[in-house]
């Protein structure tokens, strides 16, 4: 993006020509690499198998139909889109005007994905110089985590709001230390994007980021290494913090109001990435050894490297901590600091922040490694990087956590809703897993169930220790229970018709006075229904957003995304003379 | 600093994970969504008293770890690995077939330097709620560990054999393209509420009592009570949901309970009932038999009402579901009680069901009345 800079580094850095070449990667070289790594397989349309795809894409089909109003009455009996950020989910309803909704998710992962080697290089230059941020970005490739997320995960909207923090906190640092107006206009139009991606990003992965980045800034100051005195530091990051947290009110307004109106109060869910890895070597392997991959040889080296310059130490705490948090039940630090709210989150996405973090420190590494062994350095570093990315992605079909689920053909599902009235009822699948969003998005009918835990309002799902009513029997007596409440109570919500794509739900169906009507695609599915149902009716709701909040949430987190891009067009980075900050860093790192 | 900080980030890291470890008893929940897994090696706790022993046992049944499960059983020539796993996880699609093993308690009954008798309460998930189990094991000391004594359990053999079938059948043509299950256009099967009983029980109000078909076709039935205060407002509407046989045969009787959570009758001024019938195919097979009932105290002290089931058909019975009518020296229902059986019934066997009585209610009972509803495979 700034080729001058490159020149400049290169004329210092280039020694002889017997070495091995220190110069950094271009950085267009990077995003092609993660694009011709990436783009392929999200073509193929690898991630749409994920977790969490389906329900991205359900979000984003409302937004297709409905731009301007959040209220989606088709899961929980009515449901307000305004719990979760909607930047990623818009975008992809405008996409899919012109390439569908799949293939517009596909495009938006993409562009996070191409996003990443970009904030990873700009995030590490910060510490590092622009050879070792270089090995950084191309490290974030292939890494363990970002796969995980991406394709067995389908963390879209962490990706995405991850790539975009990085790309704000430079500017965040040059505005502390620099005082730079464009970088404070630009930090805080990207960080608004980033917040109006992710919610739990913003609030802490920002944390996590953000405040190495101060820390360094601070030590900086202290030791004259940038314009900047240290009172200005405090007071210009004061400035950027009052505006990104007076923007992300306003831009993610309906959701705080959400937020204020219905807390999350319902029983916790457990989720198997706060167990303790430990004690259960399937977790380990998921939530530990394929997020990280070959950097858990590297973490000693890391953390030594990390502690051996000034600088590099509050990256290298920033690491530590999030490292920790990605432990999830491993350690009670994760508990003790977020007391309730450790039961609320899920850990994996820490996991991803860590190897983010720990990315500059890898550059550097890398960069000694191949300054030291040259050709053998290299190689060996890009099959650590290949095998990295290899069992993720060979760990995508043989993890034990998502056999069950695949290869649910939904359509006549979708037919029997959409037929002879069928919809003026509700419905719930079981033993579906995350085709249930699939099913939503295909149908006019409404369900009780619905795949986002926090949207949840309806008692019989919320006073249970289970998640979605699908996946009942994964959480044991407390699923079944909540199950069962749903059930009792299927006339007062309209529920007629239920799809069995698991054997194990017709015991209960049969004793509690449900019947087999239908049976689809050689018995994979079944339907069940109830006599003496009468039809569904509205749901009446608090939480229903008003047409002012439905009209904020349609204009300001995309408003803000391209004025974001605007931004970045009208107020371009002006050319880097190579700074006294980074011959001082690299200088160190020589030392060391 | 460079070999400083990551000491004391290495030292703070092994002790927030020991803090963890320790916390832990190294004892796990149920991981969601798949049934493998086990703890790091070396890590899990040696079977040095037979507390442990048996903990060590059934953490591995809860994670379905047979190779390591059946490794922890002293005696392993009395069942080969797979009738031990069979007796886990049950067989002919019964009940426990479907089970899965969440929780347990245990508590030592007698203890001596090289043997010991341990008491567990099983704590079992089931699509039909949460079940219990009492089991007692029989643990030893090999060496220096202690390792369960397993018992065989014997596995019903029916003989090849033919059984005439000659139960009725009713069946029922319905119209082509119809979504509907039952006869919505022919009259609905004459059913009758013949008894109501509304009852103040723990911290609930239930509605309870018996329905008859009268007619000369079954019915599948569905009793819903709404209770309503003194200004004629509704307070809570609820179902016999599955405390009830839903399917009477002609003359049938069946028992129905009603359960209103956190509803005083105090405030309650009137109950509707309303039973809803419609018109289903319906057999008479499987026939089921009860027989030996009687209500004795269970190894607890509680009472419960307790006998066989006798499968009269040629088929198997994956999961009984018993539900007993309790009555008073007037003939009035005091309670219906209800219980699923863990194991299937095969053609032509018996199998023992166990029903738990109220503590409140069992000097009021002096008689009894046991219908049996069922869940076939491939028949319902």
């Amino acid at each position: 993006m700034e080729p001058t800079e490159y020149s400049e580094r290169n004329e210092r850095t280039v020694v002889s020509a017997t070495q091995p070449p220190r110069r950094p990667i271009p950085l267009l070289a990077i995003v092609l690499l993660a694009l011709m790594v990436h783009g392929p397989l999200l073509m193929m349309q690898l991630p749409s198998g994920s977790f969490d795809a389906n329900f991205h894409m359900f979000f984003a089909s409302h937004y297709a139909h409905h731009w301007f109003d959040p209220w989606n009455l088709k899961w929980f009996g009515g449901f307000s889109q305004t719990t979760y950020p909607p930047l990623t989910h818009q975008w992809i309803a405008l996409l899919s005007y012109i390439v569908g909704l799949k293939m517009g998710y596909m495009l938006v992962q993409l562009i996070g994905i191409m996003l990443l080697p970009v904030g990873v290089y700009r995030f590490a230059r910060i510490w590092v110089d622009d050879r070792a941020a270089s090995y950084a970005a191309v490290g974030c490739v292939f890494l363990g985590s970002l796969t995980f997320l991406t394709y067995q995960a389908g963390q879209l909207a962490t990706v995405c709001s991850a790539a975009l923090y990085l790309n704000a906190l430079p500017y965040f640092y040059e505005w502390m230390t620099e005082s730079s107006v464009r970088s404070l206009i630009k930090g805080i139009a990207v960080s608004l994007t980033a917040a109006a991606a992710h919610h739990v990003t913003l609030i802490f992965g920002a944390l996590l980021f953000a405040v190495p980045v101060l820390w360094t800034a601070l030590v900086d100051a202290h030791d004259e290494r940038v314009a900047g005195s240290v009172g200005g530091v405090i007071s210009r990051a004061a400035i950027f913090a009052v505006a990104v947290g007076a923007g992300v009110g306003l831009v993610l307004m309906p959701y705080w109001v959400a937020l204020i109106q219905h807390p999350i109060h319902q029983i916790p869910i457990p989720h198997d990435s706060r167990a303790n890895f430990l004690l259960n070597s399937t977790t380990a392997i998921n939530y530990f050894l394929i997020p990280y991959g070959l950097l858990i040889v590297a973490l000693p080296f890391i953390v030594i490297r990390g502690a051996s310059s000034r600088r590099l130490i509050p990256l290298l705490m920033g690491f530590w901590v999030t490292f920790i948090f990605g432990l999830g039940g491993t350690t009670p630090l994760p508990r003790w600091l977020l007391g309730r709210a450790y039961e609320i989150l899920t850990f994996e996405r820490f996991t991803f922040w860590a190897t983010l973090l720990t990315l500059p420190i890898v550059g550097l590494l890398a960069a000694d490694l191949i300054d030291r062994f040259r050709v053998k350095a290299a190689v060996g570093l890009a099959l650590a990087a290949v095998f990295t990315f290899g069992a993720a992605m060979f760990w995508l079909s043989e993890n034990p956590f998502r056999a069950a689920f695949t290869q649910i053909n939904v359509a006549p599902v979708d037919a029997f809703l959409n037929r002879d009235g069928h919809d003026a009822y509700r419905y719930v699948l079981l033993g579906f897993g995350s085709e249930l969003a699939r099913v939503s998005i295909g149908t006019t009918a409404s369900s009780v169930d619905g795949d986002y835990n926090s949207a949840r309002l309806l008692p019989e799902m919320t006073n249970y220790g289970s998640a979605q009513l699908t996946n009942s029997k994964f959480y044991g007596s407390a699923g079944m229970a909540s199950l069962r409440a749903m059930l009792e109570h299927a006339n007062r919500y309209g529920l007629k018709y239920i799809f069995v794509h698991d054997a194990y739900y017709e015991p209960l169906l049969t004793f509690v006075g449900w019947r087999k009507i239908e049976t689809f695609d050689n018995g994979a599915v079944t339907v069940w229904s109830k006599d003496d149902v009468p039809p569904a009716h509205p749901i009446q709701s608090d939480a229903m957003p008003t047409a002012f909040q439905g009209v904020l949430w349609g204009t300001l987190p995309i408003g803000v995304s391209f004025l974001a891009i605007i931004l970045e067009f009208l107020l371009p980075n002006p050319r880097r003379v190579s700074g006294a900050v980074r011959a001082t860093v690299r200088a160190e790192h020589s030392v060391a | 600093m460079k070999f400083i900080l990551p000491i004391i980030l290495a030292i703070a890291t092994v002790v927030l994970i020991g803090v963890a470890f320790v916390a832990s008893g190294t004892v796990v929940g149920k991981t969601v969504g798949i049934e493998a897994g086990s703890a790091m090696y070396g890590l899990t706790p040696k079977a040095s008293t037979p507390d442990q022993a048996l903990t060590n046992l059934l953490v591995d049944v809860k994670r379905r770890n047979w190779d390591q499960a059946y490794g922890e059983i002293s005696n392993p020539q009395v069942a080969t690995k797979q009738q031990f796993i069979q007796a886990w996880t049950g067989s002919y699609g019964s009940l426990r077939t479907f089970s899965a093993l969440e929780g347990f308690e245990l508590r030592p009954m007698h203890i001596t330097n090289d043997a010991a008798q341990m008491r567990v309460r099983l704590h079992w998930t089931t699509p039909i709620g949460p079940l219990e189990d009492v089991r007692d094991f029989h643990l030893a000391k090999v060496g220096d560990i202690w390792k369960t004594v397993w018992s065989k359990t014997d596995v019903p053999n029916v003989p090849s054999q033919v059984i005439p079938v000659t139960y009725l059948r009713w069946d029922l043509v319905s119209a082509a393209g119809d979504d509907e299950w039952g006869a919505k256009n022919i009259d609905a099967p004459h059913v009758r509420i013949i008894s109501m009983n509304p009852l103040d029980f723990a911290e609930g109000a239930v509605v309870l009592g018996e329905v008859v078909n009268e007619d000369t076709i079954p019915a599948f039935v569905n009793v819903t009570a709404t209770l309503v205060d003194g200004s004629g407002k509704e307070i809570d509407e609820e179902t016999s949901f599955d405390k009830i046989d839903h399917i009477l045969l002609p003359k049938q009787v069946t028992p129905y309970r009603i359960d209103f959570p956190k509803v005083n009758l105090k405030n309650v001024k009137n109950v509707r009932m309303n039973v809803k019938a419609t018109l289903v195919p319906a057999s008479a097979d499987p026939v089921i038999g009860v027989m030996n009932q009687k209500v004795d105290p269970d190894y607890q002290g509680k009472s419960v009402l307790r006998g066989d089931l006798l499968n009269e058909s040629g088929q198997t019975v994956n999961i009984p579901h018993v539900i007993a009518s309790l009555y008073d020296n007037n003939g009035k229902v005091i309670w219906v009680a209800d219980g699923y059986v863990e194991h299937s019934l095969l053609p032509q066997t018996a199998a023992p069901f166990e029903i738990e009585i109220p503590k409140n209610m069992v000097p009021k009972v002096s008689n009894f009345h046991v219908v049996v509803n069922q869940y076939s495979m491939g028949r319902n």
